[in-house]
């Protein structure tokens, strides 16, 4: 049945090479789906606020919001991360948005072997340049690759 | 044996345009910026967001009688290179700093600067990203030095 769409889209008969390419440009692609289903995704933001030392706390755990803060202020914001599986995950950590700019990843690229967990940090310095009144916001989107992969250097 | 001359005499052709803009670029921007340095890469965010961690700025040479409050100037330091901005002219020296950081840079001597920043209009151009390659060239060359 597979070979009959295959040659019903091409209008022509297809050959053992071509059905088997396109196998495997099924799977990576279903893979793929997977891995951005599987990955978690976080909203960022921090508001710029004026005054020295003043840092407003937003307590949810369903976004990396870092509240308010004025310029010279840091916070920091975990996300905990657990391997239920006995497979080991590669973890990837991407980052957009205005606030990447400001916000600093402990580690990133790493391995967190079966049934591990462990929790990543950022960081948001906020400098004397920031706009008072803006909010700076972005995505954090971690993947997690599952594969035979051993332990590597974890870089940020 | 024609085309095969054909295709020696093209690749030959495309490696000396490579090669003319690698060679050729640098010495351009060095003459018609006048200054040795033209190119320079952004390591750091000390002037966010103005200036961001990654980009390629280029630097012009410029007399000291027309520096002013508020340019963006290269100065050579022990370390390397700054680019910070004025915020302050002495007689023998200057004083900059970033725009993200709280406290100002120590007086640097007029002929420690290398040139400012060239600008459009007001805004200093910068080419986002294209300074992460000679980033990556100098930690691949730590790496390897301190091997």
């Amino acid at each position: 049945m597979f070979t009959r769409i295959l040659e019903k889209v091409a209008g022509r008969p297809v050959s053992v090479l071509e059905k088997s390419i396109t196998i495997v440009l099924i799977v990576i692609f279903l893979f793929a789906f997977y891995l951005a289903l599987d990955a978690n995704k976080y909203s960022a933001q921090v508001v710029v606020i004026e005054g020295e030392g003043k840092v407003g706390v937003n307590p949810t755990d369903e976004s990396l919001d870092f509240g308010d803060m004025s310029p010279g202020t840091t916070a920091v914001r975990r996300i905990s991360l657990q391997n239920g599986t006995a497979i080991p995950v590669y973890v990837a950590v991407f980052r957009l948005g205005s606030i990447n700019d400001l916000m600093k990843l402990d580690k990133n690229f790493f391995t967190l072997k079966g049934n591990e967990s462990t929790k990543l940090e950022f960081t948001t310095y906020m400098p004397a340049s920031a706009p008072v009144g803006d909010t700076l916001s972005g995505r954090v989107f971690i993947f997690k690759i599952p594969g035979p992969w051993s332990g590597s250097k974890t870089t940020q | 044996m024609r085309k095969a001359i054909r295709t020696i005499l093209e690749f030959g052709i495309y490696i000396a345009i490579i090669a003319g803009i690698v060679w050729g670029v640098p010495n351009f921007l060095s003459w018609k910026l006048q200054t040795k340095y033209p190119i320079a890469a952004i390591t750091s965010g000390s002037m966010w967001p103005v200036l961001q961690t990654g980009d390629l700025v280029l630097i012009q040479n410029v007399p000291k009688n027309e520096l002013q409050i508020g340019d963006v100037v290269v100065w050579k330091n022990t370390n390397g290179f700054t680019i910070h901005r004025i915020v302050k002219l002495n007689e023998l020296t200057l004083v900059t700093k970033g725009d993200a950081n709280f406290s100002e840079d120590v007086p640097v001597s007029y002929d420690d600067v290398i040139g400012k920043n060239l600008m459009w209009g007001k805004k200093p151009v910068r080419l986002p990203y294209l300074g992460y390659i000679s980033i990556w060239g100098a930690h691949i060359k730590q790496v390897y030095a301190e091997k």
